[in-house]
């Protein structure tokens, strides 16, 4: 089950990096085309776009880990062991349920989004869009994976202080 | 404000689950949820607005590759080659190393958009540099390379500096010519305070180059040099936009380091994917996060209000800018930097502009102040990665950083209230403003 696991993980790692990878060599061709050749091109910015947004919200659902995140944990840190499972415990609670809570009426924004197409690659909406179901329902079985070990009296990892943060 | 609106609630929920550590993305999105729920909109907005907001930043894409280019051109034989130049240059000075320090981030400056990359690359070398035969105490080296990464940001290219250039609309080439000055400012005022400490403290020095090994040392160098100076050309020749010129110095530094230097091989190029994808996820949750919550401010009218609020009190722009920054410095202590912009930024911006600050102008002494926040305790990040990376106290490391933190605050009162030193550069470009 943990093997699985960390096999999984490590294919969406490199579904990540794939994405990353795609941006910039669709930048790097819209440059060449537009300056070299005098021909602008619209679909590599498209392209760009969607890796963007794909990657932001694949990477939060299957890629990080939980002490990538940024967050702030002066409060955390200071606690004891018993204060930071009833922080986590509320926490993990409050997330799964409202984005339990807002996850029909997302279904039906993105389901809605059918109708319109991206300009040039013609990519409907929907299937562009469904990214956030797929980011959404896997945050919610994250928490609740969470939630089931902190209810055991088990402690969330250690949060390492240097990746907390996005790094400016 | 009434305490039990469905706003007042939503930021209360936002605070309170950040500071009970669910990660600040998810917590502003689950705040703005809880608003839109009790508010009684359609809950489906949130979803709306992030993946809008998301699809249409076309600016946004400068920062994973900024920090793509940062990643090829942090390999150990560039940063070796970088660093004998800088010690040909000002190695021969009273605390040599320490002065190399500050020029090796001026130069990485215009090579990465973080402090954190500048302190992941050279942080380890300068450090065991520093330490060796006990030349410098080890709290010193790593105060010092905490305080010099300080100026990647600044210089361009600069990730805050796009962030910021998404929530004020401001043109980033602009954004980024202003950050030059205020970069070597901070850089001049910390060789400054190095020169001082150095006199008293008896630094070492190094033995100097000799000159005819300098043009063999700089052609060395020239290859990595040679990038700020592209990324800028391109911005500002016009040739592409600030966007695509991030994708053509990412593939500069690409060629330069897997043809030039062969510094990078397969395996690392795969890896340097990997890392930048892992932290342009980690700061694309927080944008996304913040979209939705910014989504709610404009709903609420909150920097209308606040800018009305504020006008009663009929502010100078140089009282605002004043107390604005020690708001930022205050709040740079404990938030997460690019929390700070996404959030509290734009909301004081309606009232800036109101009063006739240059948004070019706020932006960069925003992010300044933002980045002196990263070397300020408790929460300074900075400081924990340099604990980390030189294993000294970090009671040890704010001692010595604390003088440091004096002459960077007092370039940061020059540069607020000396606007012309920002917007020199911008102006001379064409920026009306």
């Amino acid at each position: 089950m943990r093997a699985v696991g960390a096999w999984l993980r490590r294919r969406a790692e490199n579904v990540a990096a794939a994405m990353i990878g795609v941006m910039f060599v669709a930048f790097i061709i819209q440059i060449v085309f537009r300056y070299l050749f005098n021909f602008p091109i619209g679909w590599s910015s498209e392209l760009t776009v969607i890796m963007w947004l794909w990657l932001v919200l694949w990477g939060a659902a299957f890629v990080v880990r939980e002490s990538d995140e940024i967050r702030f944990d002066l409060l955390s840190g200071a606690m004891g062991k018993r204060a930071r499972i009833a922080m986590g415990i509320i926490t993990a609670v409050a997330l799964v349920v409202l984005y339990a809570a807002s996850f029909p009426a997302t279904w039906k924004y993105v389901t809605f989004m059918k109708v319109e197409r991206t300009a040039y690659l013609g990519i409907r909406f929907d299937w562009l869009f469904s990214i956030y179901l797929a980011f959404a329902a896997a945050v919610i079985v994250r928490y609740l994976w969470i939630l089931s070990h902190l209810l055991r009296g088990e402690e969330p990892e250690q949060v390492d202080l240097t990746k907390s943060s996005s790094g400016l | 404000m009434n305490p039990t609106s469905p706003f007042s609630l939503a930021t209360l929920a936002i605070v309170v689950l950040s500071l009970f550590g669910l990660p600040i993305g998810h917590a502003m999105i689950a705040g703005s949820v809880l608003y839109l729920w009790m508010a009684g909109l359609d809950m489906g907005t949130a979803a709306e607005q992030l993946l809008n907001g998301m699809y249409t930043s076309y600016v946004l894409l400068a920062i994973p590759l900024f920090i793509l280019a940062a990643e090829f051109m942090n390999s150990g034989s560039i940063m070796d080659r970088l660093l004998r130049f800088c010690n040909a240059l000002v190695g021969r000075w009273r605390g040599g190393l320490a002065h190399v320090n500050v020029v090796q981030s001026i130069i990485f400056a215009g090579m990465s958009g973080s402090a954190l990359a500048d302190a992941a690359g050279s942080g380890k070398i300068m450090q065991i540099l520093m330490t060796k035969d006990g030349k410098y105490t080890p709290a010193f080296a790593a105060a010092l390379t905490a305080a010099s990464s300080v100026i990647g940001p600044i210089i361009p290219p600069s990730i805050p500096l796009v962030i910021y250039a998404l929530v004020s609309d401001t043109s980033i080439g602009y954004l980024f010519l202003g950050g030059v000055v205020p970069g070597l400012l901070l850089g001049f005022a910390q060789m400054a305070l190095i020169a001082y400490t150095a006199r008293r403290r008896n630094f070492p020095v190094e033995p100097p180059v000799p000159v005819r090994e300098l043009p063999r040392v700089a052609w060395q160098a020239f290859p990595a040099l040679m990038m700020p100076v592209i990324l800028l050309g391109l911005m500002y020749s016009g040739v592409t936009t600030p966007t695509e010129a991030a994708a053509a110095a990412a593939f500069y530094a690409l060629l330069v380091s897997a043809l030039v230097y062969r510094s990078i091989g397969w395996r690392d190029f795969h890896q340097s994917l990997m890392n930048s994808a892992r932290m342009t996820i980690s700061i694309g949750m927080l944008i996304a996060g913040a979209i939705v919550f910014n989504y709610v401010i404009t709903v609420e009218n909150i920097p209308k209000t606040i800018s009305a609020v504020l006008k009663a009190y009929e502010l100078s722009p140089f009282t605002f800018l004043l107390l604005a920054n020690l708001l930022l410095l205050v709040l740079g202590c404990f938030l997460e930097g690019t929390t700070i912009l996404l959030i509290i930024v734009p909301v004081m911006l309606p009232t800036a502009q109101a009063l006739g600050v240059d948004p070019v102008h706020f932006g960069v002494v925003a992010v300044v102040n933002i980045m002196i926040g990263l070397i300020t305790p408790p929460y300074g990040l900075l400081l924990f990665m340099m604990v980390k990376i030189a294993d000294v106290p970090l009671k040890d490391i704010v001692r010595d950083i604390l003088p440091f933190l004096g002459v960077m605050i007092a370039a940061l009162a020059l540069i607020t209230f000396v606007p012309e030193l920002v917007l020199f550069l911008p102006r001379l470009f064409g920026y009306q403003g």
